[in-house]
């Protein structure tokens, strides 16, 4: 089980993350159009990275009308099926953290993990993005 | 498909209009972004001699064709023509604004006219709104851009803004880019204030798309490792520019009690162990920037405490610190933010004050002007009230909102001895009298006293030059040195680069991350053609300004009154000495005996027929 954890702390607010991921996500560099954001609070002094948790209890999954949001039983990455998808947004509205969005073709679109190797946390330099791996219940180590 | 956008903006503020215009393909090659486009479109638009606070000046708010990816450490700059010297103005700016450009659908933001009322330039997604600033004007910079994201309902929106300096349209104001990135010097600033604009203020999502986008991503890679591998850099991330405090006081650089000396015994209150000590938390970072120079954080006791202050970094922290005589980073960061608010240049401010202290020692300003108060060193009071004053034209601050060079020609009676600028542009934090090649960096650089056009105390300071070792003291090879770097650097200056990671990244892997972008080809010996057309460019500019050989000079602080004490006692340059240099540089340039650019070399940078831009 992998998901990703981002820290207040380390965070410099660059954006390099946004960058690296909305080129995957959307073919070009745009952190509006990327799969996570950065906020920035009292001038700076708090980056907040905001993540897809791949929650163990996903609101987008279970929201969807039809069954296009799953869950890996080996890594735990909630993913679309865009085959699936009908786009109409049900998803979006569910979670709470506007994790998942429309993309360009009107179909749902989240952070899949990139396939386990996240480019966010390549360029990371600060390593305020982490890639959890959750290997048993209450076993939690940090890569 | 290029990493261009394909448009410039051109807003007439007279009208209210805005107009969405094709990049010119031949503006694109021959001036690539940035500085470029920005020195291009400034001498064709602009015409001579307009006064740099009428309608007509051009405000310019530049990126560069790979300012919004993931190239490390890219930055816009403001281009106009400055209120303080009247030369071609470019200034710099970090932050995240220059790439909202960008993400807006844009190669540039050109402005024209003055709005009749205050207002602020709404660009959301490619459509365009002048808007009532009713509500901020008045405001200072940390306020307006809470007031306009409040009105806008959105936090993310990326915002440029004046303060009340910038609406009083005092010489030095500053354009704030938040927070604590600026488009800084030369009175960008004011321009904004005389056109009644408040802000611009931007919210964008598209995609910049490289020409090659995995060679280009291949390139990005090749710069994060050599940012990676750089020991300045990596200096630049644990201390920030801070670190050069000590440096400069070892070498008798740092301007102490407006430059009298160039040693302070308080540096080590103002350095980057200061620092860290007094109220570091955390390492703040521009849009993909891997550097992150910036340490904000809360000063944590003293009369100070719990101000946020970002880290002073080291031109702000001299000028304002050693050169007012002040050992406590913790007021330096109280005057400095100050500054931030009002919307005043820090470095300006640093000389105004300290000229305006010496000339009152002097009896040339009295305590009438001053409500009573002593002005001397080492006193936070007497930077504060001059800073209040100046922001509100009040009395002595009226005196002193034109710069130290005005000052000075208003005060008379010999008080340009203590008005040290280079063009109008008051110097930056290097005192160069023993780095002769610096003070010739300062003389021509192109907006003035400008320590970013070409910084060669890199090489006079223990450095080699082409494999030989520099002497530090010499004349001879600082003109080669000095224009070398001024073209590189304005060449860099297009993409648009930050001077830091420039430091660190070769000029190979830049021409390789241009080329991958934008589609064009380019090498070392290209890249250096660009910057010396661009340097040429702007001298044309400046020459039909008015300036000339004469208007390359230095203060006479650096000409006539020798440092003091120390190692390099009794070192400065004196006129004829800048002759020496200037005759080398001027002849290194292919200009004329009075800095004009031979026919010649402008059929070699094919600036002869270079179509004007209409």
């Amino acid at each position: 089980m992998i998901y990703l954890r981002g820290e207040f702390d380390l965070c410099t607010g660059c954006g390099a993350c946004q960058l690296a991921c909305s080129n995957r996500a959307a073919g070009g560099y745009s952190p509006r159009l990327a799969r996570l954001k950065v906020f920035s609070e009292n001038e700076n002094l708090v980056n907040r990275p905001l993540v897809c948790t791949q929650c163990e209890n996903p609101f987008c999954m279970n929201s969807c009308p039809f069954d296009a949001i799953s869950k890996s039983d080996l890594t735990g990455v909630v993913l679309v099926d865009k085959e699936t998808c009908t786009g109409c947004g049900n998803c979006v509205t569910a979670c709470p953290d506007n994790m998942i969005q429309l993309d360009s073709g009107g179909k749902a679109d989240k952070c899949d993990m990139c396939e386990g190797e996240p480019l966010c946390v390549k360029y990371c330099v600060p390593q305020a993005l982490k890639l959890v791996e959750k290997r048993e219940a209450g076993e939690v180590a940090s890569k | 498909m290029s990493a261009y956008m394909g448009k410039l903006l051109y807003v007439d503020l007279n009208k209210g209009t805005a107009t969405e215009m094709p990049l010119d393909p031949q503006l694109a090659e021959n001036f690539v972004g940035g500085k470029g486009f920005g020195a291009k479109i400034l001498y064709d638009l602009l015409p001579a001699g307009c006064d740099p606070l009428s309608p007509q000046n051009i405000l310019m708010f530049m990126p560069g064709p790979i300012t919004g990816t993931l190239a490390p450490a890219n930055r816009g700059c403001v281009v106009t023509k400055s209120p303080l010297t009247n030369t071609f103005a470019d200034s710099y700016f970090g932050g995240h604004f220059a790439q909202e450009i960008r993400f807006c659908g844009y190669d540039g933001i050109v402005i024209t006219g003055a709005a009749a009322e205050p207002s602020y330039l709404w660009i959301d997604e490619g459509k365009v709104e002048v808007r009532s600033a009713e509500g901020a004007w008045g405001l200072d910079t940390f306020a307006a851009v809470e007031k306009i994201r409040e009105e806008l309902g959105d936090i993310s929106v990326k915002t440029a803004c004046i303060g009340p300096a910038g609406e009083k349209m005092v010489s030095f104001a500053l354009i704030n880019c938040e927070y604590n990135r600026h488009a800084g010097r030369a009175g960008t600033g004011a321009v904004m204030g005389s056109k009644n604009l408040k802000a611009v203020v931007l919210r964008g999502s598209k995609p910049v798309i490289p020409a090659d986008a995995e060679a280009f991503s291949a390139a990005v890679d090749q710069a994060y490792k050599e940012l990676a591998e750089d020991e300045t850099i990596a200096s630049f991330t644990t201390d920030g520019t801070p670190a050069s405090i000590d440096f400069a006081n070892d070498e008798q650089l740092l301007p102490t009690n407006n430059y009298t000396d160039g040693a302070f015994e308080g540096a080590g209150g103002l350095n980057a162990e200061a620092q860290r000590k007094h109220f570091w938390l955390r390492n703040v970072a521009c849009a993909g920037c891997p550097i992150a120079c910036g340490k904000v954080g809360i000063i944590k006791r003293g009369r100070r405490k719990g101000l946020v202050t970002d880290v002073v970094e080291y031109e702000t922290a001299a000028m304002v610190g050693s050169n007012l005589g002040i050992k406590d980073i913790r007021e330096v960061s109280y005057l400095v933010k100050k500054c931030d608010a009002l919307g005043l240049d820090g470095m300006s401010a640093g000389g105004v004050i300290g000229f305006a202290i010496e000339a009152f020692q002097n009896g040339l300003i009295t305590a009438e002007q001053t409500g009573g108060l002593e002005l001397k060193f080492g006193d936070t009071a007497t930077a504060e009230y001059l800073l209040d004053a100046i922001a509100a034209r009040e009395g002595l601050g009226d005196l002193l909102a034109g710069g130290v060079k005005q000052a000075a020609a208003r005060l008379g009676g010999g008080a340009d001895q203590y008005a040290v600028h280079v063009k109008g542009l008051e110097s930056p934090a290097w005192g160069p009298r023993s780095v002769p090649g610096m003070g010739l960096a300062l003389a021509t650089a192109d907006r003035g006293g400008c320590h970013q056009r070409a910084f060669p105390i890199l090489y006079e300071v223990g450095g080699e030059w082409n494999g030989v070792e520099v002497d530090r003291a010499a004349l001879k090879g600082k003109g080669e040195i000095v224009a070398h770097l001024q073209n590189y650097l304005a060449a860099l200056d297009t993409l648009v680069k930050c001077d830091f990671a420039a430091y660190g990244i070769r000029d190979a892997t830049y021409c390789r991350l241009l080329e991958t972008a934008t589609g064009g080809s380019w090498d070392v010996e290209k890249l250096m053609a660009l910057g010396e057309r661009i340097w040429n460019q702007v001298r044309l500019f400046n020459l039909r300004e008015g300036f000339t050989r004469a208007d390359d000079t230095l203060p006479k602080r650096f000409t006539e009154q020798p440092l003091p004490e120390g190692p390099f006692a009794g070192q400065m340059i004196t006129l004829q000495d800048l002759d020496r240099m200037l005759d080398e540089y001027y002849a290194v340039r292919g200009w004329d005996e009075e800095g004009k650019p031979t026919e010649e070399k402008l059929k070699q940078l094919g600036l002869d027929q270079m179509p004007k831009l209409v």
